[in-house]
């Protein structure tokens, strides 16, 4: 069965044609809104930035950074997993041994905040918790395209201390969950 | 059971069981693990390994064989008449389930900073097989990390799931002995042999047969992910054995080699100085035409040499060809072709000097070029080699040297001698040789061209390209056949597959070369594990 086609009847007439009611029509609601935010109730949605910030929500994806272990050390181990989760491809890291424990860190762990299309999946792939969105601060405008490319340093220095249990659970895992602080 | 007749019939050297309920006819002596691969089911297992012997310690390819009260591990299981397989019954599963269990007891899971993930056989058979949180409640046994094994190799005895594979590669393959096992149980851990250390000269196999990442090889240790590389089927240009290889690659740049199991050759090994040649590829390469110092463009470079052969030719002078055994047999037989059929040119044949030291019984041959066969084969029987060429260079015979390969050990005085006379060379690797020539071109080299080798035995084996050439680099092929074109000689194979087709019609000793069908680029990711 073919489709039905509804002829609406087009709206015609000397003032129609002339646009002329059509304007003032538009230019009342236009003044209305100027007056109105001039003298009387404001319906300002323009937020005045730098003065003026957003309230962002909990869960806002900023720029990143780098957690620190208790010891200050950086908790990223150079697994690789953020760089094969980035659907970006803006995440480098090259490995180095430590000499200690930890075995493997980061030499190099740059991220280019321009290409990055914050959809937080390093974060989500991340098993050692050292690499989190939760910085609240958006992607600064920047001059050169290099300055976006944010490297080890600039990362930690957004950090804030790890809530994740360092060193997993061991045997105990069994236990009473840990607590969450925060 | 019927009595044996008297005139007992010769043992059939074939066997026929039945496996998860399809018959299957393999040869005699072949284990259940075996036979069932053949029919196409996969086993499980950890310890065995096609090219070791089976010491059944791992349990994980245990089955159930009809008639017998326990299930048997089928590595160690050799196939018998009429036996009855059963790979898959709850009863098999469930032990091979518990065996992964305690297999994981003491295995740190420490798969973020391990550098097997991603090809690791116990990551693969716990995603395939288990999949669960551990229901272990005590603390795991805590051993030794990062020890230094020799020169190439870091153990991590956590990961180490007592295997005994790399003691047997030691034991079998290198017929050193210098890993064992110490102490019991819980506590077993591997070490080197009292008074030994890990240095043979195939110490890496053990990295490649590590099923977890115990084992891990200094060189490729934290430099890229399995993951992330992709894997092109090639042949080490180490030594005139031949190995098969995987060149593994990302980013634009070869990684590290593993031998490719190849009967007739390398069977599943390939030593640590094979391996290593990638490193070649990146070392001082020759990225760019040059005449004399200065660069040029290759157009220029090319159209340059030509004339100056053309010249030497003109002048009544002798042009001098070296075919370097660093070539494929396209670049070389091409190269002949020209210098033999066209230009009645002198042919010597060259390549890195040998290396007498480095044979042995196993795989590692003196002669360190891949194509030294090939080289012969096109050199024809007029051909010379090193001392040859030192001569006629010193007693002034040549006018003219053209040389294919950079690899040129001269003596001191025909070194000299090169001085006086125009050279030409088409090389990889800034040298002594192209620090004199007249006319440097840039020639790509065994992990950037298509093509084949030649190896000792006389097979005829496949390169693929992997990479790119860095800078402006061609293989030889395309050089020879430019300076040739501008020469008047017609080189009208369009690519290097029509010269080796050529190359199999003309030359009989490559009749039963073949150029194999093209390889999808693979990406580890997607070839499961390796171990």
């Amino acid at each position: 069965m073919a489709i039905g086609v509804k002829v609406v009847a087009r709206p015609s007439g000397i003032a129609q044609d002339m646009y002329v009611s059509a304007v003032v029509k538009g230019l009342g609601v236009t003044m209305r809104h100027f007056f109105e935010n001039l003298f009387g109730k404001k319906h300002i949605v323009t937020v005045q930035y730098p003065e003026e910030r957003a309230v962002y929500p909990k869960r806002y994806r900023g720029l990143h950074r780098l957690m620190t272990r208790d010891d200050g050390s950086v908790r990223c181990v150079a697994c690789m997993c953020c760089p094969t989760a980035c659907p970006a491809h803006c995440i480098t890291i090259v490995a180095e041994e430590t000499g200690n424990g930890a075995e493997k860190r980061p030499a190099i762990f740059e991220i280019d905040e321009l290409r990055c299309v914050v959809c937080g999946l390093c974060v989500e792939a991340c098993p050692c918790d050292a690499i989190r969105m939760d910085t609240g601060i958006h992607a600064p405008p920047v001059e050169h395209r290099g300055d976006a490319v944010l490297g080890k340093l600039d990362l930690l220095a957004h950090t804030g201390k790890s809530e994740a249990h360092q060193g997993g659970l061991g045997g105990e895992w069994r236990g009473a969950p840990p607590v969450r602080t925060g | 059971m019927t009595p044996p007749e008297t005139q007992l019939p010769a043992a059939p050297a074939t066997v026929t069981l039945t496996i998860d309920g399809r018959q299957v006819t393999v040869q005699k002596g072949t284990n259940v693990l075996e036979a069932a691969r053949a029919q196409g089911t996969d086993i499980s297992y950890f310890c065995y390994h096609p090219g070791l012997s089976s010491p059944a310690v791992c349990r994980q390819c245990l089955v159930e064989v009809a008639g017998q009260p326990k299930l048997v591990p089928s590595c160690y299981t050799p196939v018998a008449d009429n036996m009855v397989v059963i790979t898959a019954s709850e009863r098999v599963l469930t032990a091979r389930r518990q065996m992964l269990e305690f297999t994981l007891v003491n295995h740190p899971v420490d798969c973020p900073i391990c550098d097997k993930a991603g090809e690791c056989t116990l990551q693969k058979l716990y995603m395939e097989w288990d999949g669960h949180p551990s229901r272990s409640d005590v603390n795991k046994v805590h051993k030794p990390k990062v020890v230094d094994l020799g020169p190439t190799i870091v153990l991590d005895a956590e990961r180490c799931i007592l295997c005994t594979r790399c003691i047997r590669v030691c034991d079998e393959v290198a017929h050193q002995h210098q890993l064992t096992m110490a102490f019991r149980g819980d506590h077993e851990i591997l070490t080197t042999a009292p008074g030994q250390v890990l240095d043979n000269p195939y110490s890496l196999n053990t990295v490649d047969v590590c099923p977890v990442g115990a084992l891990t090889s200094k060189d490729f240790r934290f430099k890229m992910r399995a993951w992330e590389l992709y894997t092109v089927p090639s042949v080490c240009p180490g030594c005139a054995t031949g190995c098969n290889v995987e060149i593994h690659h990302a980013q634009g740049q070869a990684w590290r080699l593993v031998p490719r199991p190849n009967p007739d050759i390398n069977k599943f090994w390939m030593c640590d100085e094979g391996r290593l040649t990638y490193k070649e590829l990146t070392r001082d390469r020759v990225v760019g035409a040059r005449l004399g110092d200065d660069p040029a463009p290759l157009e220029k470079a090319i159209n340059y040499a030509a004339e100056r052969i053309e010249q030497v030719r003109q002048e009544g002078g002798t042009v001098a060809v070296v075919l370097g055994a660093q070539a494929t047999n396209e670049d070389l037989y091409l190269a002949a072709r020209v210098a033999i059929d066209v230009l009645s040119a002198r042919v010597f044949i060259a390549g890195r000097p040998a290396v007498p030291d480095r044979v042995d019984e196993i795989l590692r041959s003196a002669d360190v070029n891949p194509n030294s066969a090939g080289a012969k084969i096109f050199g024809r029987a007029a051909a010379g080699g090193i001392p040859e060429l030192e001569r006629a260079l010193q007693n002034g015979e040549l006018s003219l040297v053209w040389a294919i390969g950079e690899d040129l050990p001269l003596s001191e005085e025909a070194f000299a001698a090169l001085d006086d006379i125009e050279m030409i060379v088409q090389a990889s690797h800034e040298d002594e040789l192209t620090a004199g020539a007249d006319v440097v071109l840039p020639a790509a080299m065994w992990a950037e061209v298509d093509g084949t080798f030649t190896n000792v035995q006389g097979l005829v084996q496949r390169i693929r390209r992997a990479l790119d050439a860095p800078g402006g680099a061609k293989p030889h092929w395309e050089l020879t056949a430019a300076i040739a074109r501008r020469l008047g000689v017609s080189v009208d194979e369009p690519n290097v597959r029509a010269l080796f087709n050529e190359m199999k019609s003309k030359v009989p000793e490559m009749a039963g070369a073949e150029w194999g069908r093209p390889q999808p680029l693979v990406q580890l990711r997607f070839a499961n594990s390796r171990g």
